[in-house]
C-alpha cells in the first residue's frame, strides 16, 4: 500500500514538473481597472538609481509613458557599470534577455546583436528616418539593421571653460595648442588644475580626449582608410596624436593623479572651480543642469580643444557618435512587439526627445531648441550645431583592442609606453582581431 | 530485494541530493569551464577547439605573468603576515599577555566584518589622489600637485593593496587560533611552568606542535583565498591603473566578461585551480613533515 502510495505520489509530482516550468515561464497578462487586457514588458536599462539627477529625470519619462499607455505595464530592471554588461550576457546566454533592453550602436553590446537575438527596428521606423539626425540612422548590423533607436547624439569631447577664472587669471580663451601649454604656469600657480579629466576607469581618455586629437592629426578620411585596413594605427599622423596626449600629461595639464581619479570626480573638480578647463562629453551637461549655480552657468561655457600644430582635421573639430537607445527581444509576439515598439518610439521618438532635452541631453531625434530652456542646454545645443564631428574610436573598434588601448594610454602616461608602442599595439591587435 | 541491498539503496538515496547538488553546482561547472578552455568561444554560436592555445597565449601574455606575481605577492603576506601575526595576537590575548582582550579581540576581528566593497571605499577615501591624506600633504607642503607616486609605479602599486589584505583578514586567523588555544588543556602549561620551562620552550615545545594541524588549515584557506582574490582589488582599483595591480582573477573577468572571450577566460579560471592545487599540496607535503616531526 505504502510503495503504491509512494509511486502514485512521485509520478504525479513528475507529470506536474513540466506544467509548473511551464507556467513559470508564461508571460504575465492581467487585466486594468477598465477590464481591458494589459500587456507587461520587462526592460533592462542601464541606469544609476542612486544618480540624483537621471534617476528622478528616467522616473518622469516612465511615468508619463505609463500614463498615456495604461495597457502596457513596463517593470524595470537595472544595472550600472559593467555590472549591466556582465548581467546582460548572463541573461543573453541563458536565454532570458528580457522583453526590451538597452543596446550601444557599436560594439559594446555585440553579444547581444549579432548574436541576432533582437529584432531590426527598420521595418517600424519607416518613414521617420529623416526626423533623426544622420548620424543616428547608420547601419548598426552587418546588413545595416537598426537594433536599437539611439536616444542622443554624443559628443565625447567638449573643453567645458571657467571663464571667471580665466579671466581672474589674466588669460584668454586659447586658439592654439601652444597657447594652451603656455597656460598651464600660471594655472598651477594658482593652486588651481589646468584640465580636470579623471582617467582612473582608463576610457576617458580614450572617449573624450584620444579620439578628438586622432581627429585632427589624422582627420576623418585617414580613419575610414584606418578602418578598411588602408591605413595603419602605427602611421606617423596617429603617433602624433598620442604624442600630444603625452606632452599634455608630462607637462602636468591634467588633474594631477589622474589615472587614479574615479570618473566623476573631474566634473566635481570643476562644478568647485579647482579647474580652468574640463573635458568630457555632452552628457555631463545634463548633471551640470543640477550641479551648477544660476551665477555659475553665466560664465561657464563649452568651447573645442584648440587647434594643433600640423593639423589635418577639421579645425575645431570633436567626436561623436550616436548614442545607446531600446531594442527589443526577437522571440517577442506581434502584440508585444507593437507594445514595446510604443515604449521605443516614445523614449526616442518626439515626445520622450523634448523631455531629455530639457533635461539636459541632446536627442538625436530632430528637434527646435526650447525657448525655456537651461542656459547650459542652450550652450550645448549652439555648440552641436557649429562644430565638426570625427569617430569616436571605441564606438567603432573591437572591445579588446580599445580595452588594451585604454589602458596602454595609462601606461603611455606613466612612461611604461612610448607613444609608438601604443599605436603599434592597437595596429596588430585589429589586424589580430579583424577591422 | 535483500536487507544489504535495501540498506545499500537507502545510503544512495540518502547521498543522492547532496551528490546532485555539488554535481551541479561543482564539479559540472569545473568540467564545462575545462572543455571550455580549449575553444575560442565567443559567448554564441558554435565553440571552436584550439587545442592548448589559450593557455600557450596566457602564459606569454605579460599582463598574466604581472597578475601572476601579484598573486603570489598576496599568497606571501597571507600565509607569512596574516598567519603569524594571527597567531601572536592570539597567542598574546590566550596568555593574558594584554589587559581587556576582549576588547583587542573585537577590534581585531572587526575589520572582517565590514564588506569588501565598503572597506575598498573607505581606504580609497583616505589615500585616493581625492582622499583625505592627500589634501592634508598638499595643504601642509603647499604643493597642490601631489598624489602618491606609489600607486602609479608597476612594482609596488600593490602593495597598499597588500597593507589592507593584512589589516582586513589577520582577524580571521587571530579567532581561528584563539579558539584553538582555548581547547588546549590548562593543566599541561601548568605543569610545564612549574617544571621551570620558559615561554619560549612552552611556545615551541607546547603550543606550537597542538597547533600545526590548525596552521596548516589556516594556510589551506589563505592560499586558496589569495589566488582567488577579487572583490576587493577590483573595487579599490580595478585592477589599475595599466593592470598594476591586476591579479588572475581580475584578469580572467576581464577577458571573459569584457572581452567576451569565454574560452580564454575559462584557461584561465583553469590555471587558478591549479596553481591553488599545486600550492596546497606542497603545504600539505610540509605539514605532513611538521606531523611527523612532532609526533
Amino acid at each position: 500500500m505504502n510503495t503504491k502510495w509512494l509511486r502514485g505520489t512521485i509520478l504525479i509530482s513528475l507529470l506536474l514538473v513540466p506544467a509548473l516550468l511551464c507556467a513559470a515561464g508564461t508571460k504575465e497578462h492581467a487585466e486594468d481597472a477598465t477590464g481591458d487586457d494589459v500587456i507587461t514588458l520587462s526592460v533592462y536599462h542601464f541606469l544609476d538609481q542612486t544618480d540624483k539627477t537621471t534617476a528622478p529625470n528616467f522616473q518622469y519619462l516612465v511615468d508619463v509613458f505609463e500614463k498615456a499607455n495604461p495597457d502596457i505595464k513596463l517593470t524595470f530592471e537595472y544595472g550600472y557599470g559593467e555590472a549591466f554588461h556582465d548581467k546582460l550576457q548572463t541573461l543573453a546566454m541563458s536565454g532570458q534577455l528580457p522583453d526590451i533592453i538597452l543596446l550601444y550602436p557599436g560594439e559594446r553590446t555585440s553579444q547581444v546583436t549579432n548574436a541576432g537575438l533582437v529584432q531590426d527596428l527598420r521595418p517600424y521606423l519607416a518613414g521617420h528616418e529623416d526626423e533623426f539626425a544622420d548620424m543616428a540612422m547608420q547601419g548598426q548590423g552587418q546588413n545595416g539593421e537598426i537594433w536599437e533607436l539611439p536616444e542622443d547624439i554624443s559628443i565625447t569631447s567638449i573643453m567645458f571653460t571657467n571663464n571667471r577664472l580665466l579671466k581672474e587669471l589674466g588669460l584668454t580663451l586659447p586658439k592654439t595648442y601652444e597657447e594652451l601649454l603656455a597656460q598651464g604656469p600660471t594655472i598651477r600657480a594658482a593652486g588651481l588644475i589646468p584640465i580636470s579629466i579623471a582617467n582612473k576607469d582608463a576610457w576617458p581618455m580614450q572617449s573624450c580626449v584620444a579620439g578628438m586629437l586622432v581627429e585632427r592629426a589624422c582627420g576623418v578620411p585617414w580613419f575610414d582608410k584606418a578602418l578598411a585596413g588602408e591605413a595603419r594605427f602605427d602611421d606617423p599622423e596617429f603617433i602624433y596624436a598620442m604624442e600630444i596626449i603625452k606632452e599634455l600629461s608630462d607637462k602636468q595639464m591634467f588633474s594631477p593623479g589622474t589615472n587614479q581619479l574615479s570618473y566623476g570626480q573631474g566634473l566635481d573638480d570643476f562644478v568647485q572651480e579647482k579647474a580652468v578647463y574640463f573635458i568630457d562629453g555632452s552628457w555631463t551637461v545634463n548633471n551640470m543642469v543640477g550641479e551648477l549655480t544660476a551665477e555659475q552657468k553665466t560664465y561657464m561655457s563649452l568651447e573645442s580643444f584648440p587647434d594643433i600644430p600640423r593639423q589635418i582635421g577639421n579645425s575645431l573639430s570633436t567626436s561623436a557618435t550616436a548614442g545607446q537607445g531600446f531594442g527589443m527581444n526577437a522571440k517577442l509576439t506581434d502584440r508585444e512587439s507593437q507594445a514595446a515598439w510604443k515604449w521605443i518610439w516614445f523614449y526616442s521618438g518626439p515626445e520622450g526627445s523634448a523631455i531629455r532635452q530639457r533635461f539636459g541631453r541632446l536627442p538625436a531625434y530632430n528637434l527646435d531648441e526650447p525657448k525655456d530652456a537651461d542656459p547650459m542646454i542652450k550652450k550645448l545645443i549652439a555648440y552641436a550645431a557649429k562644430v565638426p564631428m570625427g569617430y569616436v574610436m571605441d564606438s567603432v573598434l573591437a572591445a579588446e583592442p580599445i580595452g588594451t588601448f585604454n589602458i596602454n594610454l595609462q601606461n603611455m602616461m606613466f612612461g611604461t609606453k612610448t607613444p609608438k608602442q601604443v599605436g603599434q599595439e592597437l595596429e596588430a591587435m585589429v589586424t589580430a582581431i579583424g577591422r | 530485494m535483500t536487507f544489504s541491498q535495501q540498506k545499500r539503496m537507502s545510503y544512495y538515496l540518502f547521498l543522492a541530493p547532496g551528490l546532485l547538488l555539488f554535481a551541479s553546482i561543482i564539479i559540472f561547472p569545473v568540467f564545462y569551464s575545462l572543455s571550455l578552455s580549449f575553444t575560442s568561444f565567443g559567448g554564441y554560436g558554435r565553440p571552436v577547439f584550439i587545442g592548448l592555445e589559450n593557455y600557450a597565449r596566457i602564459i606569454r601574455d605579460e599582463v598574466f605573468l604581472h597578475s601572476l606575481r601579484n598573486n603570489l605577492l598576496i599568497v606571501a603576506i597571507s600565509v607569512f603576515g596574516q598567519i603569524p601575526l594571527g597567531f601572536l595576537l592570539a597567542y598574546l590575548l590566550y596568555r593574558r599577555m594584554v589587559r581587556h582582550g576582549s576588547l583587542y579581540q573585537t577590534m581585531i576581528f572587526l575589520p572582517i566584518t565590514i564588506s569588501p566593497v565598503v572597506v575598498a571605499l573607505l581606504w580609497n577615501q583616505i589615500f585616493s589622489s581625492s582622499g583625505i591624506v592627500v589634501a592634508i600633504v598638499r595643504k601642509l607642503s603647499g604643493q597642490p600637485q601631489y598624489v602618491m607616486k606609489i600607486f602609479e609605479n608597476k612594482q609596488w602599486a600593490i602593495f597598499p593593496i597588500l597593507c589592507v589584505l593584512l589589516w582586513m583578514h589577520t582577524g580571521t586567523y587571530m579567532v581561528i587560533f584563539y579558539a584553538n588555544l582555548q581547547k588546549m588543556v590548562p593543566s599541561l602549561l601548568e605543569a610545564a611552568q612549574i617544571d621551570g620551562a620558559s615561554e619560549s620552550q612552552m611556545l615551541g615545545h607546547i603550543i606550537f606542535p597542538h597547533m600545526v594541524g590548525t596552521i596548516a588549515t589556516a594556510a589551506i584557506f589563505a592560499i586558496s583565498g589569495s589566488l582567488k582574490a577579487f572583490d576587493l582589488i577590483y573595487s579599490m582599483t580595478g585592477g589599475g591603473p595599466a593592470h598594476f595591480t591586476e591579479v588572475i582573477a581580475i584578469y580572467m573577468y576581464i577577458n571573459t566578461f569584457k572581452y567576451y572571450k569565454y574560452g580564454f577566460g575559462s584557461a584561465a579560471s583553469m590555471i587558478i585551480v591549479l596553481l591553488a592545487v599545486g600550492l596546497i599540496l606542497i603545504l600539505q607535503y610540509i605539514t605532513g613533515k611538521l606531523e611527523q616531526r612532532f609526533e
